[in-house]
């Protein structure tokens, strides 16, 4: 009962005849076995991953770090030279 | 026939399966159950059992050579699953009570069906295909995942045909392998009391497997899709909670969002953890990861402490309780506010969000007296991080909110100074009494509190003059007391400089303050020593002392009447008041920007204060002094001049800490005053260069001086070529080489500037373009060094063609910022930092590529010299990828196709490659 149905089925792309036999092609592909197990398997170099695939810890570096003085974290650089009325303390950074 | 028809249905959607199963279910009980209810076939046109299974087989065979991309297979299989399990339901359902006896399964025709299916697709498992693997690998998982119970031989089978599965090649065959194999050790552990020993280390050997996975597998998807489907037990939490920091965001997401919400109450996981998992999910440098760890603190988290027990039973997501005010504070209690509510601390980022995300807590919130009369470290955490949110988020959007629940200045200051006096009440009494431990907390928590209400002093409006006043004789009042904290010291010197005028004047108000409480809290050596002469190296700030006499501290020429013990603890007393006042004036200065002989407080305050201290024979006050001594040079560029070589000794001399310091002074200095000081002291180049080659001995010095060059390259405070030449050099070798492997701080600091300095300006590419080839030279030296007895050293270092090919990306004429193009096309931002889309623009107008005809001209002279044939080879393969444009000079166009033409000639390049790749 099961070789003697066939029905063609209007092929659509993305669609499997379930109806139709198995043909060859496709029955040695399925049933081909793999020459041996390595072909199949990961390299034994990957199956251990020596960072456990961890990222480092962060450092949060950004460009504040680049911008602003050791000393005076509050200030920023190149603003220097506004002196007088400007100051470079926290007045900037809160208000 | 109906079979395949209902299978060709099943395919198409998922929304009928249910139906179709029903339909099929009919077509297998016609088979199976006869009229005659006996299993016997019936004679004539009917099928039998056999018949069917043999159909339902053939037909799921289908499916396995289809592709991976199809949505049609994963139908099916779905379908398979779906159908399986209703077929054993309904067989239960007409076998009725037999169902009671557990230890054995009832044999029918649906679980025959399935282990005929299941024995004819476990030798495609090692198919030579890799979507027959694939196929088969995710149809016998979805079995194990739609059935309740497998029999024991078949389990036996599938757990080994699985297990070879999860080291497939093929990362897609190990995701579905890892699925089954979830649920099977989920199962086991279940199954576990009562199963005998043998049983156990089956099971957890298999547990063993998966986490060995979780953690090696390369794939992301792998990884992730273990992390969502091992079952969670004390001993797998621990590895699926590490994947919180997994190199593949979505991975690191899911943990997030998917594990750490269905672990249920988060109050189990251990203080530390929390933190943790706060910690990197609010800081991941993805921001998808960043939102769903906001998320989970401001809905699951909250909602853990709100109270109402959840509703553990159905899988709906609770309704969201109403703001409750305990329940925040209890929350801010199981993060340890105090120490992660801490300057740097990540309860500032979670409550940030939490303001964010609940508007419904926003507005609930209620600070009238009692809130402030009854402050604990969790609540004022809670009145802190509303009025930050309110004032610094949202363009001001919600200032008005917390003008009107906040206090006015006078209240606040009046709440200020009763917890600043229980504090200090606190220390004091620890300072007299053997401390015990909560008292120690509950000290910390004072301090926790009257830091909080600092930092909302630092926002508060003081045109009101009343509280302005009111805050001013507070905090310098304050200022006086020898026993305050660093930390409220620090801040309430930062306040004091917010209430004086912003102008000069105010700067001076502000200095002559400050110094008046130094003087006071220095008063404090004299009022307690009563015996102690005035030769003390100074005795008030203001105080004119000549230095020639005793400039260091006296505290060692003791008077007879001392004893040796009464001398050693005013020693210690006279270092540690000592450490205070300097303490106070670095804080001060760091808030101070006018000229220094300007202003004759901070004159008297260097003489009288500061310089006896670098003078100092205790180390403590020393270093302090030496900081305050960087910190004034920043104000007077003569100061900085007579200064430099010391700066430079200390940094020679000094240990690691001390080193950094100097670092930072000293480019600090240079930042300010100018790059004359630099080129004026050859020495100093040095001092960079050696701190940045100090990697080995001192890894943090090297990170400080990475920063430190790099804020000099990108400020452009080094101008001369050569040095500059010289750093940027030493700094791409210092990314590339091993050494600094384990050096994060180096590492990260560096994948940032380096790109940025770039592209950020044309003459900086021309720059690297001059260090590139000596760079590489230098690391190929590195590399051959390494060769033979390291094995290793693939994971420190990249490949010199990865090398090459980046020194390549960088001197990219087309990635770099140029204002010349109006902003438009090729810049984008403050340099492009190789957005692909400004790449592109920029290629379309023909870029200048006079930097990489540079380039080639330089390797091509190095090729013709006598360099390494290795080393050749990679210099030859970086020509190809040089780009070459119309829009370049049209001379060294012609230079260097002059040249190429000559090494043609020559056969001066093996491979054609190169060669050829030019034009």
């Amino acid at each position: 009962p099961i070789e003697s149905t066939r029905q063609r089925k209007e092929k659509q792309p993305f669609e499997i005849d379930f109806a139709a036999p198995l043909d060859q092609a496709v029955a040695e592909l399925i049933y081909t076995q793999a020459s041996s197990n390595s072909v199949i398997s990961l390299p034994k170099k990957d199956w251990k991953s020596k960072s456990r695939n961890l990222l480092p810890d962060d450092k949060h570096f950004s460009s504040k770090q680049l911008l602003s003085l050791f000393l005076k974290p509050k200030a920023r650089m190149g603003r220097r030279r506004v002196l007088g009325g400007g100051r470079m303390g926290n007045m900037d950074a809160h208000r | 026939t109906q079979v395949a028809a209902v299978f060709r249905e099943a395919q198409r959607t998922t929304a009928s399966h249910r139906k179709l199963a029903v339909t099929l279910r009919k077509i297998q009980d016609a088979c199976c159950y006869e009229p005659t209810s006996t299993k016997k076939p019936a004679a004539g046109s009917e099928f039998d059992e056999d018949d069917f299974n043999s159909e339902f087989v053939r037909c799921a065979l289908r499916v396995m050579p289809i592709k991976k991309s199809e949505g049609v297979g994963d139908k099916t299989i779905r379908f398979i699953g779906l159908f399986l399990r209703h077929a054993i339901d309904k067989d239960n359902e007409a076998m009725g009570e037999i169902d009671e006896d557990a230890s054995t399964m009832p044999e029918t025709p649906a679980t025959r069906l399935t282990s005929h299916l299941i024995e004819t697709v476990l030798p495609l498992l090692t198919a030579k295909d890799k979507f027959v693997r694939y196929r088969s690998t995710q149809l016998i998982s979805h079995i194990i995942n739609s059935l309740d119970a497998i029999d024991d031989d078949l389990f036996q089978k599938l757990r080994s045909g699985l297990l070879k599965r999860i080291r497939d090649k093929e990362a897609m065959v190990r995701a579905q392998a890892v699925l089954g194999l979830g649920r099977l050790a989920g199962n086991q552990i279940e199954a576990e009391p009562n199963s005998d020993d043998s049983d156990d280390d089956a099971s957890s050997g298999l547990l063993e497997r998966l986490l060995e996975v979780l953690q090696n597998d390369p794939s992301a998807d792998v990884r992730r899709s273990l992390l969502v489907n091992l079952p969670i037990l004390p001993n797998t939490l621990p590895f699926l909670l590490e994947r919180a920091r997994d190199q593949d965001a979505a991975t690191r997401r899911a943990v997030y969002s998917r594990l750490l919400p269905a672990l249920g109450d988060f109050r189990h996981l251990s203080l530390s953890m929390r933190e943790k998992l706060l910690r990197w999910g609010l800081r991941d440098r993805d921001e998808n990861v960043r939102k769903a760890a906001g998320r989970l603190f401001r809905e699951r988290w909250i909602e853990d402490c709100a109270g109402t027990p959840p509703p553990a039973e159905s899988g709906q997501p609770a309704e969201v309780s109403p703001p409750n005010l305990d329940a925040l504070l209890e929350l801010l209690e199981r993060i340890d506010v105090v120490n992660s509510g801490g300057e740097n601390g990540v309860a500032l980022e979670a409550m940030r969000g939490f303001w964010e995300g609940r508007p419904d807590y926003r507005e609930a919130m209620v600070f009238d007296d009692h809130f402030f009369e009854t402050l604990s470290a969790e609540s004022v955490f809670v009145v802190r991080t509303f009025n930050d949110f309110c004032r610094n988020e949202a363009d001001g959007k919600y200032e008005s909110l917390v003008e009107e629940k906040l206090p006015e200045v006078t209240k606040v200051a009046f709440y200020l100074e009763r917890y600043i006096k229980v504090l200090i009440d606190a220390i004091k009494r620890a300072e007299e009494q053997e401390v015990e431990e909560d008292e120690e907390e509950d000290t910390a928590e004072q301090e926790f509190i009257v830091e909080q209400l600092l930092h909302i002093a630092l926002t508060l409006d003081y045109s009101d003059e009343v509280g302005r006043r009111k805050m001013f004789a507070l905090l310098r009042q304050t200022l006086s007391i020898p026993e305050l904290p660093e930390e409220a010291t620090k801040l309430t010197v930062a306040v004091l400089r917010d209430i004086c005028a912003p102008d000069a004047a105010g700067e001076k108000e502000f200095c002559s303050i400050v110094l008046e409480a130094v003087a006071d809290v220095h008063d404090t050596i004299v009022d307690d020593l009563p015996g102690e002469n005035d030769d003390e190296s100074f005795h008030s700030a203001k105080s004119e002392v000549s230095n020639d006499s005793t400039p260091t501290k006296s505290g060692k020429s003791k008077t007879p009447e001392l004893s040796e013990e009464e001398a050693a603890a005013k020693a210690v007393k006279e270092i540690v008041i000592n450490m205070k006042c300097l303490h106070i004036v670095q804080c001060m200065l760091c808030n101070v920007s006018g000229d220094l002989q300007q202003n004759d407080h901070l004159v008297a305050m260097l003489n009288n204060l500061v310089v006896p201290a670098v003078r100092s024979h205790e180390a403590p006050v020393r270093e302090r002094g030496l900081v305050c001594l960087g910190l004034c040079s920043l104000l007077d560029r003569s100061l900085a001049e007579e200064n430099l070589m010391l700066f430079m000794h200390f940094f020679s001399k000094g240990h690691t800490e001390l080193q950094i310091t100097a670092l930072h002074i000293l480019t600090d200095i240079l930042n300010v005053h100018g790059a004359q000081l630099l080129s004026s002291n050859p020495a100093l180049l040095k001092v960079y260069v050696k701190a940045l080659r100090s990697g080995a001995k001192h890894p943090e010095v090297q990170a400080a001086a990475t920063v430190a060059v790099s804020k000099l390259l990108l400020g452009r405070v080094v101008s001369d070529h050569d040095v500059s030449a010289e750093l940027l050099k030493t700094l791409v070798i210092a990314y590339f080489e091993p050494a600094s492997a384990g050096n994060q701080s180096v590492r990260q600091a560096l994948n940032y500037f380096l790109p940025v300095f770039c592209y950020s300006r044309a003459e900086n590419q021309d720059l690297m373009r001059c260090v590139a080839l000596d760079a590489l030279h230098t690391l190929y030296n590195v590399r051959e060094g390494f060769d033979d007895d390291d094995a290793d050293i693939d994971d420190e270092m990249v490949s010199l063609a990865t090398i090459g090919a980046c020194l390549v990306d960088w001197t990219d004429p087309r990635k770099c910022y140029s204002p010349a193009a109006g902003g438009g096309a090729s810049g984008s931002g403050s340099g492009g930092l190789g957005d692909p889309a400004a790449a592109a623009a920029a290629e379309r107008k023909h870029v200048n590529a006079d930097v990489h005809l540079d380039f080639a001209q330089d390797i091509l002279d190095r090729l013709g010299g006598n360099a390494p044939k290795e080393e050749k080879k990679i210099l030859a393969a970086l020509l190809g990828k040089l780009y070459v444009s119309p829009a370049s000079t049209e001379p060294k166009t012609r230079a260097v196709y002059a040249s190429v033409c000559a090494a043609v000639d020559t056969q001066l390049l093996a491979d054609a490659a190169g060669r050829n790749a030019l034009y």
